[in-house]
């Protein structure tokens, strides 16, 4: 379904006590400093792409994003990433995050790493490709220093690695 | 998310952020957001809704071609096919930071509902 000239209520999903702390924490003002902008290079249909997530998904093969100090220390989230072979299935992921229901990612990745779906966007053309490895963190960083000075230029470096000129990010 | 999207650009790397909560646009700055009404945990679409998500998709890569400056949010169309109440998208316990500020946060409520 859809609607003409929707306008997004991210609070919508919130309940009312919730989202009026949210809100009260973000600016009335549209953001007014510098952001870093790379245009396209070529058309969506020639690109290569990378996915990323903050869902909180590991292969089994690796360790799980870590809960428990967390439950310890609550303005502690795991600052870490995983790589996630596009080529992964269900059954080789498992997921942590203390702020979502995973159960709907338990049962289809592709809710919010949608690897499946990007295969078939490669093979109707309307992206170039899908680069062989995606991104997994944890949207849970009150204190995002580690993220952005150790983990981004890890990944970033990872995605030049493999070609990448644009990548989808999906919150949870 | 945002400060993730502006990581890659800096190294690069063109970005859309598929955001269900677009107002974090005005603390961050997002290079480019597309904005979906869609509930935490599945901000994609509905379980193995093949064509849903893809729709989703395609939606969110067509801003890579349309923005044409830093910080411009596209407002997708979707409509989620479920009233917020039976989403269902809360962790089975509640998060440590919530339960850390529940006074806080109960304080904001009473504060919203005059």
């Amino acid at each position: 379904m859809t609607e003409k000239n929707k306008v997004v209520n991210g609070l919508r999903f919130l309940p009312p006590s919730l989202g009026a702390w949210i809100a009260s924490t973000i600016p009335e003002d549209e953001f007014s400093g510098d952001i870093p902008w790379t245009p396209m290079k070529k058309p969506v249909s020639e690109s290569v792409f990378a996915l990323m997530t903050s869902a909180g998904i590991n292969m089994n093969a690796d360790a799980p994003f870590d809960m428990e100090r967390e439950k310890r220390d609550p303005m502690w989230g795991d600052p870490s990433y995983r790589r996630i072979p596009t080529t992964a299935t269900q059954a080789d992921i498992d997921v942590n995050h203390l702020h979502v229901n995973t159960d709907y990612i338990k049962k289809d990745i592709n809710v919010v790493l949608p690897i499946n779906r990007f295969q078939e966007l490669e093979a109707d053309g309307t992206i170039g490709s899908l680069a062989p490895t995606a991104y997994s963190y944890y949207g849970y960083q009150m204190d995002p220093g580690v993220l952005m000075n150790e983990t981004m230029p890890k990944v970033a470096v990872d995605m030049k690695a493999e070609g990448v000129e644009a990548a989808l990010l999906t919150p949870t | 998310m945002g400060l993730v999207a502006r990581s890659l650009e800096a190294h690069g790397i063109a970005t859309v952020v598929l955001s269900m909560m677009p107002e974090f646009n005005r603390e961050i700055g997002i290079p480019r957001v597309a904005a979906i009404e869609h509930p935490f945990g599945r901000i994609v679409g509905e379980v193995d809704d093949v064509d849903g998500q893809k729709q989703v998709l395609k939606a969110a890569l067509s801003v890579l071609e349309t923005a044409e400056m830093p910080g411009q949010v596209e407002h997708l169309p979707f409509i989620w096919h479920e009233e917020p109440k039976a989403t269902d998208w809360h962790p089975p316990v509640i998060s440590p930071i919530i339960k850390l500020y529940l006074d806080e946060i109960k304080k904001a409520g009473a504060e919203a509902r005059g």
